[in-house]
């Protein structure tokens, strides 16, 4: 009997402080929830919940946005880097397009031109294309995709729209060597267009040309334009040769000394048109050549 | 076989010289190809099959460069001989001095071309420029030691595969009936 009494005496003792813990929360309840009532402006309570969760949001957004833009990121370069793949290959072809376009375009500029020329021009003159430069530096010749077989003889000049390319030297079927006239062997006699003093050009490789015997009283400028003087008839008249580009007076000699910049820009020739009006005067003068009379 | 390969080679080699080498730009320069070519005939080739490729390669040249025919032929033929003279009487055969031999003889076939040029045609040629004789000498140098690789395995190729073909003619037979 007594034993039953002493346990309800500890029973009752231990439920005291649950009660009032019991007692604490409900008060507090009734604590928030009473504030909460009193109207839409956070009370303590809410504004350090805030403020404790605030961070701890802020923290885990930040991490999941760079989650989220480093997933995306990935995925966005997964895809650029295809993307990128594709489009380089996209601007190569339109690269190489472009430049097709480039070429044909300054190639159909180049032809007007030279089709302007052979119209602007009486003498029949023969296209032919260079197939060939001399390997060796220092001789200056030019093979070109006609022969006898399309009436080129020895002897014929080459032209352009620019002005004096050269002359016929050797003769196949099919092709001939030109000889350019930068070349030191050639000698054009030659005129200064304004003050139509007379000189003979010589070739001289790859610096152009140097105008000789011109006296040094003659009126020669830098600029001015050199023609062909006619004499001699393998050239006509007036063809541009090209233009002074440096007269030089030495104090011994009778003469000037000028160098001409070429008209026609060897370096880049593609193609050359043949007279072939002088085919008569070529055979003829051939025939006339001493050795040919002897025989 | 060897000779005509090799003359084969020898057309390419100055179609390409003539036609692609003038779309490089002006300093890199465009090396004599069929010269290395001829310099490695004298070292390689005997003298019978050497003087024949010799021979057409000078033919070649004169075809296209130039003016005045016959020129190439006489210098090829003179190029050929002295090397390969010096080539089988002197240390020269070495291989260290192969290529040195290929610019020295360059550099005095430019010397002995233009005295001819002046002796015989003067004003024919442009006036002589030590500093592009000397590049040009350079750039075949240089470009004579890949030549010299490429022409040595196609040389050895073509032999190999002959006496290959010889032993096979001469061991059709059964020896051991």
């Amino acid at each position: 009997m007594r034993k039953k009494t002493n346990d309800r005496k500890k029973k009752s003792r231990s439920r005291v402080p649950r009660l009032f813990l019991l007692f604490l929360l409900f008060s507090g309840l009734l604590l928030i929830i009473l504030s909460s009532a009193t109207g839409s402006r956070f009370g303590v309570f809410h504004q350090l919940t805030l403020e404790v969760l605030g961070p701890l949001q802020s923290t885990f957004t930040k991490l999941s946005l760079s989650t989220v833009r480093l997933k995306d990121r990935y995925i966005t370069l997964w895809n650029l880097q295809e993307e990128n793949d594709s489009l380089r290959k996209e601007l190569e072809t339109y690269h190489a397009l472009l430049d097709q376009y480039r070429e044909a375009y300054s190639r159909n500029r180049f032809l007007e031109t030279e089709l302007q020329f052979k119209k602007q021009e009486t003498f029949p003159a023969l296209m032919a294309r260079v197939v060939g430069k001399d390997p060796s530096f220092w001789f200056q010749t030019l093979i070109v995709d006609r022969g006898e077989n399309d009436g080129v003889v020895t002897g014929m000049v080459a032209r352009n729209s620019l002005g004096v390319v050269g002359q016929v030297v050797q003769v196949s079927d099919n092709y001939c060597k030109i000889l350019l006239a930068n070349a030191p062997s050639s000698a054009i006699d030659a005129i200064v267009q304004k003050s139509r003093v007379r000189g003979i050009l010589k070739g001289a490789g790859e610096q152009g040309y140097i105008l000789q015997y011109v006296l040094k009283n003659g009126e020669v400028a830098e600029g001015d334009i050199i023609v062909t003087a006619g004499i001699g008839g393998v050239f006509p008249p007036g063809i541009t040769l090209g233009t002074v580009s440096k007269v030089h007076s030495k104090r011994r000699g009778m003469f000037l000394e000028i160098e001409v910049k070429p008209a026609v820009d060897f370096a880049r020739l593609e193609s050359l048109f043949i007279n072939l009006s002088e085919e008569q005067l070529v055979i003829e003068e051939m025939s006339h050549s001493p050795s040919s009379q002897g025989e | 076989m060897v000779t005509l390969s090799f003359l084969l080679l020898g057309f390419i080699l100055i179609a390409v010289q003539t036609t692609f080498f003038y779309q490089f730009p002006h300093w890199l320069g465009r090396p004599d190809l069929v010269f290395i070519l001829l310099v490695f005939s004298a070292y390689r080739f005997r003298w019978f099959s050497g003087l024949v490729l010799a021979f057409l390669l000078g033919w070649l040249m004169d075809v296209t460069s130039g003016v005045y025919l016959g020129t190439y032929l006489l210098l090829v033929l003179l190029v050929f001989s002295i090397v390969k003279f010096l080539s089988q009487n002197s240390s020269v055969k070495e291989t260290v001095f192969q290529i040195p031999l290929v610019g020295v003889s360059y550099f005095v076939v430019q010397c002995l071309f233009y005295l001819f040029f002046t002796l015989t045609q003067p004003g024919a040629l442009p006036p002589w420029s030590w500093a592009r004789v000397v590049q040009e000498t350079l750039i075949l140098l240089v470009a004579s030691i890949p030549c010299f690789v490429f022409f040595n395995w196609l040389f050895e190729k073509l032999t190999t595969r002959r006496l290959a073909s010889r032993k096979l003619k001469r061991g059709g037979a059964n020896r051991f009936r």
